[in-house]
């Protein structure tokens, strides 16, 4: 048996593995997949978020299956290194998009004047369990390969989603009461 | 009621575009190059002499840029199967040599200057992967097939 001190000690060293782990992932997908590949693709801030149904397709095992097929193994070894790197990219775009909502929210809080806790508690919640899951992908995608970890891509995939929708309402309600304050001063 | 009016040529532009133009066109793989070929390389705008003709150059270019931007995301959601399949439909129709113009592709990698912009950076990741695969089976496929005299 562990102490609570321990286990809260644990838990925060595997909290700094992860987001270690994030960051180092972060960096590979950087350096592999748009230095060379994609350099018209360097600002992300006006681009596209990636699509459901995208998502489902860098992790399935269709194209797998289709690829094995073939018995050849360079075209099976040439498929895992493409789809790990796509995987990675997916990642890293999923994983700078959370970290802009979360810096565009905490702009929107300073200059809100009636903040709710268990709002606030249930996005901070939200934030570091994703941040959490791109480091488990990161390090999972690396050593398993994508179509293993569909599952937690799909859900990291609707959290992502849940969190920026939570962004735009706070956004909208906080642009409408503005708008209502100066409309009565 | 600006907006109606704006988009109003759009769309129509768009549908003129679909039935003059990309219905001709043999499959979705030779519509995304036909598409990004009415890109200026300099500038990113789109211009097509004809439908600028009909409607104007604005819309036009509005018009063959949402195109683009459709067509890439449905070919990029395609399996690798099918885009095999397409790639073969499109090899089949140019007029060039299949083992040349693959030869090239894989060498040049032209289709990078078919993706458009501000696409999601995994999406163009995923596109790019995916026709560096389906050419490199395409050739296992044409190395494996049996050689006639």
């Amino acid at each position: 048996m562990i102490g609570v001190p321990t286990a809260i000690l644990l838990g925060i060293v595997l909290l700094l593995l992860l987001l270690l782990l994030a960051a180092r992932g972060s960096t590979v997908a950087r350096e592999l997949g748009s230095a060379p590949d994609l350099p018209m693709l360097d600002d992300e801030a006006g681009l596209d978020a990636c699509p459901p149904e995208f998502v489902a397709r860098i992790f399935s095992s269709d194209d797998w299956e289709f690829v094995s097929g073939t018995r050849s193994r360079q075209l099976q070894g040439l498929f895992r290194r493409e789809r790990k790197l796509v995987a990675l990219v997916w990642v890293d775009q999923t994983s700078k998009a959370i970290r802009r909502i979360m810096r565009e929210h905490t702009e929107a809080t300073r200059q809100s004047h009636d903040l709710q806790f268990a709002t606030e508690t249930k996005l901070a919640l939200q934030y570091a369990e994703l941040m959490l899951i791109c480091g488990v992908l990161f390090l999972a995608i690396q050593a398993a390969g994508p179509q293993r970890v569909r599952g937690l891509a799909l859900y990291a995939g609707t959290l992502s989603q849940r969190l920026t929708q939570a962004q735009q309402n706070f956004k909208t309600v906080t642009t409408g009461r503005e708008f209502h304050g100066a409309g009565s001063s | 009621m600006t907006v109606t009016v704006k988009l109003v040529p759009v769309q129509a532009a768009y549908d003129d575009l679909l039935q003059r133009s990309l219905s001709k066109i043999s499959c979705d793989l030779a519509r995304l190059i036909y598409l990004a070929s009415t890109r200026d390389y300099n500038t990113g705008t789109y211009h097509h002499d004809g439908l600028a003709a009909r409607f104007s150059p604005d819309v036009a270019g509005k018009a063959l840029e949402i195109a683009h931007r459709q067509i890439f995301y449905q070919l990029s959601a395609y399996s690798l199967e099918q885009l095999v399949e397409q790639l073969q439909i499109y090899l089949d129709c140019s007029h060039e040599s299949p083992a040349d113009v693959l030869r090239i592709w894989q060498k040049l990698e032209p289709y990078r200057v078919a993706i458009p912009v501000e696409v999601s950076p995994a999406v163009a990741r995923l596109f790019l992967s995916n026709i560096r695969l389906a050419l490199a089976i395409w050739r296992f496929r044409q190395e494996q097939a049996p050689k006639h005299p």
